[in-house]
């Protein structure tokens, strides 16, 4: 045996040595690099960088604006994830029970998930402009005193929000709608025996049997609604202080200040706490999975 | 395990040598177009000047053989493209046209060749606009110590629906509810009394816009106009002490007049960048804009005569332009033959021949007094006077190395007191502390 290993060591190495490597060179090297950079005072151009110690951290936590996007970017995931889950799960179970043309609801409802969140971000600056974007065109006509979507402080968040809502919610749907097929019809033909009404039915039996995998949509959703960045830059940029997400205040850091040691600081505070999160989640969703659903 | 820690080691070393940015010298080789021929490579943000340098540089190619190619980047990712390049060993341009503002850090940062000593050899630095020097082209300002040619000298003026304002019964209907002619505003107490007067929503007319986006500068240079106008300052004039100079009354004051002229525009005008504000005019529906006035020859050709043009308003006989414009700037991080190329460029550019055709060019507004002084160049354009006007009132914002955090932080202050996020009073005091710890942090302070 001992030979045997030792004759396919190299062969082994040959087969993951590439994957190692990239795994370093793109993952590990950079994380690394970033924890070091996140205690110097390393600028994006020039200069000595010299070690500031904690001070990079320090400034994160004291920095309102940190506490700001942080604030914005939690409302953010909350608000998106809750929504897109209740509206894909809705559509979802609408779909299952069978439409008219199912089959091109489907293909139409999956359109915005599958466009660029650039060009998305784009497209809604068009459709909600304040002057010519189809949305007032549309209430004007009506005689309504069309709302600034895009411009007013109270409502530029939400439309950001909004337009996530929209490119979304087929996502969870798609998600939804793979876990509520993957039921086995004969458990819903035992309810039906049993004479389980509806309502029964959706919370001992769709429910708990989808929740795992809506568990998973929901984590997925929710790192990715973390990194909220493309729309946001699309929509207001970088520094507006209403709809500034974590992601986007590390790109004013880094690239429009230009400073890189306390960038990378925030990117690895940012990192901690898309880790706690993503634990929390599969922890959860380990739990569900352990537990005997139809018990 | 040995084996494993020496291959993490060389892909260790490997990924920190491909980190280092260090120059190998293998790129110090003469740039040169697809036929062979020496170039130079020009980046410019995407505008009509771009185009018009590109024309003259066919005529430097015509007359010398040397390419000239001006790339042009759009306006919002223009400054992180730049100071990207600049972080590699070589920049992909020979020259580049920074705003105002970038040159402390270009100077300071060894980003740019100083041209102390060269410029006086190719041009009579007293022919230049001293505000031009000063802001475009010296760092620290007024030093003498030069690190840009002048390019596009700019500063923001105001452009007006004359056709209104000529018009017998808005003049009748001005005079009934103000009790004054309705002319050209020369205050701008005026200028609000003129824009509440065509603020008609229902008639898709609109009063007045200037440049208010949060994305790079734009809500700083439209605030600015005002902020030095009613006795506001970024900072102590001698000093870089901000705390106690720029949270005075004088600036609260300019900031909540600016918002009341937010709410005599189209709607959104309180998040326009420079080509919204352009858009809102020529779209026909605002009476007056406050804009730079390399856009305004566009909308002399597309109105004709139905607009005017003057200087920016004033607050208590005090009357200051935001300046606009860029230098041009030979990259520190090219070959020395580059840069031989690049001044020999510069130095054609800068000769009044050479002048009186940029002016010719689509916005392309030259810092030479003596030309700007000439009566020809003043009645050439129905803007060209009041340009030449505004060059003499026009100031720029902090041009320190770290003016970038400097800006991102007035922007951001700034549109929280316009957009009512916070009290005026109470940002001002925020951007001043705040403005202090960068200098703090940055050594300049």
């Amino acid at each position: 045996m001992t030979s045997t290993a030792q004759r396919t060591r190299p062969l082994a190495w040959a087969l993951v040595g590439p994957t190692l490597a990239l795994l370093v060179a793109f993952n590990v090297f950079p994380l690394v690099y970033n924890i070091a950079s996140s205690f110097t005072n390393a600028e994006l151009i020039g200069g000595e960088w010299r070690s500031v110690g904690g001070a990079n951290y320090a400034r994160v936590f004291e920095d309102e604006l940190f506490a700001g996007a942080l604030r914005r970017t939690a409302l953010f995931v909350l608000c998106a994830v809750t929504l897109e889950l209740l509206l894909g799960f809705a559509l979802a179970l609408s779909l299952q029970r069978g439409v008219p043309g199912k089959q091109a609801v489907l293909t139409v409802l999956l359109v915005p998930m599958m466009l660029s969140p650039a060009v998305m971000g784009l497209y809604w600056n068009l459709v909600l402009n304040g002057n010519y974007g189809v949305v007032n065109q549309a209430l004007s006509g009506l005689g309504f005193d069309p709302p600034q979507w895009l411009t007013d402080r109270d409502l530029k968040f939400w439309s950001i929000l909004l337009i996530d809502v929209w490119m979304w919610t087929p996502f969870m749907m798609l998600i939804a709608l793979a876990g509520l097929n993957a039921i086995p019809a004969s458990i819903y033909e035992a309810a039906q025996i049993d004479r389980a009404r509806p309502w029964k039915v959706f919370t001992r039996i769709t429910l708990p049997m989808c929740a795992p995998v809506l568990g998973l949509a929901v984590l997925f959703r929710a790192t990715d609604a973390l990194k909220q960045f493309d729309l946001v830059m699309a929509v207001t940029g970088p520094n507006d202080a209403a709809t500034q997400t974590l992601s986007t205040l590390l790109y004013q850091v880094v690239f429009r200040d230009g400073s890189v040691g306390l960038g990378a600081a925030f990117s690895c505070v940012i990192l901690v706490l898309v880790i706690a999160l993503a634990t929390v989640f599969t922890r959860y969703i380990d739990r569900l999975q352990s537990k005997d659903v139809l018990a | 395990m040995r084996t494993n820690s020496w291959t993490l080691s060389a892909l260790l070393a490997i990924g920190l040598a491909a980190c280092s940015g260090e120059s190998s010298g293998e790129n110090a080789t003469l740039s040169t177009a697809a036929n062979g021929t020496p170039s130079i490579k020009v980046w410019w943000f995407q505008w009509d000047p771009a185009t018009g340098l590109q024309e003259l540089g066919r005529e430097f190619q015509a007359e010398t053989g040397i390419a000239v190619e001006v790339q042009q980047i759009p306006l919002a990712s223009y400054q992180e493209k730049v100071f990207l390049e600049f972080g590699g060993s070589r920049t992909n341009f020979d020259i580049v046209i920074g705003d105002s503002q970038w040159i402390g850090r270009g100077a300071s940062g060894g980003l740019y060749v100083e041209l102390t000593d060269w410029l006086p050899t190719v041009v009579d630095l007293a022919t230049i606009h001293p505000r031009a020097a000063k802001y475009l082209c010296e760092y620290p300002e007024g030093s003498g110590r030069w690190y840009a040619a002048p390019c596009e000298t700019d500063a923001v003026g105001l452009a007006y629906r004359k056709d209104w304002f000529e018009d017998p019964k808005e003049r009748e209907a001005f005079k009934a509810r103000y009790g004054r002619e309705l002319a050209v505003p020369a205050t701008y107490e005026e200028f609000r009394q003129v824009a509440e007067f065509f603020q008609r929503p229902d008639e898709k007319r609109y009063g007045c816009a200037m440049p208010s986006d949060r994305n790079y500068d734009g809500l700083t240079m439209g605030v600015q106009n005002l902020l030095w106008a009613f006795g506001g300052k970024w900072k102590d004039e001698g000093s870089n002490k901000v705390v106690g100079h720029l949270d005075t009354q004088g600036t609260a004051d300019a900031i909540e007049f600016f918002k009341t002229l937010m709410k005599l525009g189209p709607k959104g005008c309180e998040r326009l960048d420079y080509g919204q504000v352009l858009e809102s005019f020529t779209n026909g529906s605002t009476a007056m804009i406050l804009n730079y006035f390399a856009f305004f020859p566009g909308i002399q050709a597309q109105f004709g005569d139905k607009v005017g043009f003057a200087v920016v308003p004033s607050h208590e006989g005090r009357r200051v332009a935001s300046l606009g414009g860029q230098g041009m700037s030979i990259s520190a991080k090219i070959p020395k033959e580059q840069q031989e190329l690049a001044k020999r460029f510069i130095a054609w550019f800068l000769k009044r021949e050479v002048q009186e055709r940029w002016i010719t060019k689509p916005a392309g507004f030259t810092a030479n007094a003596e030309i700007l002084s000439s009566p020809a160049f003043r009645s050439k354009t129905p803007y060209n006077a009041p340009f030449a006007d505004s060059v003499d009132a026009m100031r720029d914002f902090w041009n320190v190395p770290v003016f970038n955090k400097l800006l991102a932080a007035t922007q951001r202050y700034v549109g929280m007191a316009v957009d009512g996020e916070m009290p005026t009073q109470e940002a001002l005091q925020k951007l001043a502390a705040e403005k202090e710890r960068i200098l703090k942090e940055a050594g300049l302070l």
